[in-house]
């Protein structure tokens, strides 16, 4: 009986996000441009998971993200598909949520680091003022006992109360990036999206930082959608790992397998192309650049620059095959080999 | 605000400059207080004597005291720009934030009325507000007019500075977080251009005493109340430097002179304060 209903809440996905598209529409002087930053995506996040997204630059990332925590603005549309949260019972769908209802998840259930998250606080004002500005709504209670709560969030968090009364510049980067990070956990989210959010950091701020990411999200539970390009933070963080190539989910999977057995031949360059302690020849790139999402190649994506490539990629759009939890790849090519 | 006011003036020496001159302008303005003539009677001393005791800056030809009519000149005049300063920050700041914030259609009707206040030319339009309206033409009402032609040059510098911090991730995590146009103009865009605010203000002030001068030197303005322009209006009517009575017009020039340059110097040390970089390097931690 009990462990039934542990499946249960186990199998019931946090986010699902079903055949999702978004694209930037803009109008300008007659000229109507479509830019598909994403399209046809499908994946789940499952409770007390890190989801890592990874991708290069300007493979619609951030435009997922965004869509996922209802953060669009025009040009940016969303055109098909169906995102859904379910915090603890409370179903959201975030396509069509009204603007009252979405003040009220969001912070308390679903919170955003945003890319460049180290300018998240205003410049101008004390950081304390950030955190009433953008907390104090969500938590309901009188100034003297919020503030108290942020003290203890930010003790929590191995961070000094005296923060609060400093302005952003007088802080150092991954001091801010920490900051960052605890304006956005401070009301306990269920769900937590982080774009980015060790960019712009050293090596060793880095690390501090995803630990106190990670702490953060066992404490609290939730669940993270963690955005980076960078394949070590996410083999050192990310349960499971999604591989995002021009505005399409390619290949997703658990981290390790994800990394060890790439099976898109995207994931598998992407992959080849760290570097490891003993390698001496040098690297060979992959010809070509990423296709304009403007006007992108008919049938798969990734076909004129895949080594792979046969005729049937040139017409068709590979779908992502399998349960939504296993190690499921976008590839023609791949299907092939795993049932000849 | 305090220490920051007295590092300025201790190492700041256009701020402390301008600091004294306005605080020597401000002084004059305060003695109207204890003048011993109200500033609309004339006759009261004898006409046309030099600057001597009692009288230490002479007499007009209209038998005012000059030191007394000046206090009572120069308050009025400070008065006046202030007031048309602080109105037309408003408007300004209001128009400068909404469309720089709001973009597509409200920047596009707000920025084409305020180009529109900013090509139409202001001198003949005052002229034309003194001929339509003459006897009721009176310090409030130019104060009104003159704040609802001087705010556009500013609004457009607000509205470039509120467009850039539109796209700012505070603004967006201001917008995730729930808050309303009106709290992140207020409580996030405000305090970011707040300097900006203070330091168009001086220029405002100046301008807005110079085209007040400049009316009421030609007559163009209600010249029973005792301005440093009025005062050079009477004193052209009575051809102050042909008869000699120089000391009518030169005190007066030279009072509104003091003020011009000390607003001036104000303006340009303000921005080592706009800068919170600097602001904060001088800042006790």
């Amino acid at each position: 009986m009990t462990a039934t209903s542990t499946f249960a809440i186990a199998a019931d996905p946090v986010l699902s996000v079903v055949d999702l598209r978004a694209y930037y529409r803009t109008r300008s002087f007659g000229v109507e441009r479509e830019v598909r930053a994403v399209d046809d995506i499908s994946f789940q996040v499952d409770a007390n998971q890190i989801y890592g997204l990874a991708g290069e630059s300007s493979c619609g990332k951030t435009t997922l993200i965004r869509t996922i925590a209802a953060a669009t603005r025009p040009p940016l549309q969303v055109v098909g598909g169906s995102i859904s949260f379910n915090f603890h019972g409370k179903r959201v769908s975030m396509t069509d949520v009204l603007p009252d209802a979405l003040a009220g998840i969001r912070w308390k259930h679903l919170s955003y680091i945003m890319q460049g998250s180290m300018n998240v606080l205003n410049p101008v004002r004390r950081i304390r003022h950030s955190f009433v500005d953008f907390a104090g709504r969500h938590i309901g209670r009188p100034m003297p006992q919020f503030l108290e709560l942020v003290r203890a969030h930010l003790a929590r968090l191995h961070l000094e109360a005296t923060v609060l009364e400093a302005f952003p510049h007088q802080l150092s980067g991954g001091m801010r990036q920490r900051v960052a990070i605890a304006l956005a956990t401070v009301c306990r989210p269920d769900f937590i999206i982080a774009d980015e959010p060790t960019t712009a950091l050293d090596v060793i701020v880095q690390k501090s930082v995803l630990t106190m990411i990670r702490e953060v999200q066992r404490e609290l539970g939730s669940s993270l959608i963690f955005v980076t390009h960078d394949l070590a933070v996410h083999a050192n963080l990310s349960h499971r790992l999604g591989i995002m190539y021009a505005g399409r989910l390619v290949e997703e999977g658990a981290t390790a397998d994800v990394l060890r057995r790439p099976r898109h031949p995207y994931t598998a360059h992407l992959v080849a192309s760290l570097p490891r302690i003993g390698h001496i020849t040098a690297k060979s790139g992959l010809e070509g650049a990423p296709p304009n999402l403007a006007d992108p190649p008919a049938g798969c994506r990734f076909h004129p620059r895949c080594p792979l490539a046969m005729d049937i990629c040139r017409r068709e759009n590979p779908p992502l095959i399998g349960p939504p939890t296993a190690h499921r790849v976008a590839c023609f090519a791949a299907a092939q080999e795993s049932n000849p | 605000m305090l220490p920051v006011l007295r590092d300025l003036l201790r190492y700041n020496r256009a701020f402390a400059t301008g600091v004294i001159l306005l605080a020597f302008v401000a002084g004059v303005a305060a003695m109207s207080v204890f003048s011993p003539y109200p500033p609309n009677d004339s006759f009261v001393v004898p006409p046309d004597l030099p600057p001597s005791w009692p009288h230490i800056l002479g007499t007009t030809s209209r038998g005012q005291d000059v030191f007394w009519q000046l206090t009572f000149a120069i308050r009025n005049t400070l008065l006046f720009g202030f007031a048309v300063a602080l109105l037309s920050r408003v408007i300004s700041l209001a128009v400068g934030l909404v469309a720089g914030y709001k973009g597509g259609i409200a920047d596009r009707v707000l920025m084409s009325i305020n180009d529109t206040f900013i090509v139409m030319p202001l001198f003949p339009i005052l002229v034309l507000f003194y001929f339509v309206m003459r006897d009721r033409m009176s310090w409030v009402w130019l104060a009104l007019v003159m704040a609802c032609l001087g705010w556009a040059y500013d609004a457009r510098l607000i509205r470039s500075v509120a467009m850039s911090l539109r796209t700012r991730e505070f603004t967006e995590t201001g917008i995730f977080s729930g808050m309303s146009t009106r709290q992140i103009l207020t409580q996030e865009h405000l305090p970011y251009v707040m300097p900006i605010v203070f330091s168009t203000a001086m220029n405002n002030i100046n301008w807005s005493i110079g085209l007040e001068v400049t009316l009421s030197v030609l007559g163009f303005t209600d010249i029973n109340t005792p301005t440093i322009g009025v005062m050079i209006y009477w004193a052209n009517q009575h051809t102050a430097m042909v008869a000699g009575v120089w000391w009518w017009i030169f005190f007066p020039v030279m009072l509104v002179v003091a003020t011009f340059v000390g607003l001036f110097l104000l303006a340009v040390s303000m921005n080592e304060y706009i800068d919170p970089r600097s602001r904060l390097s001088r800042m006790r931690t």
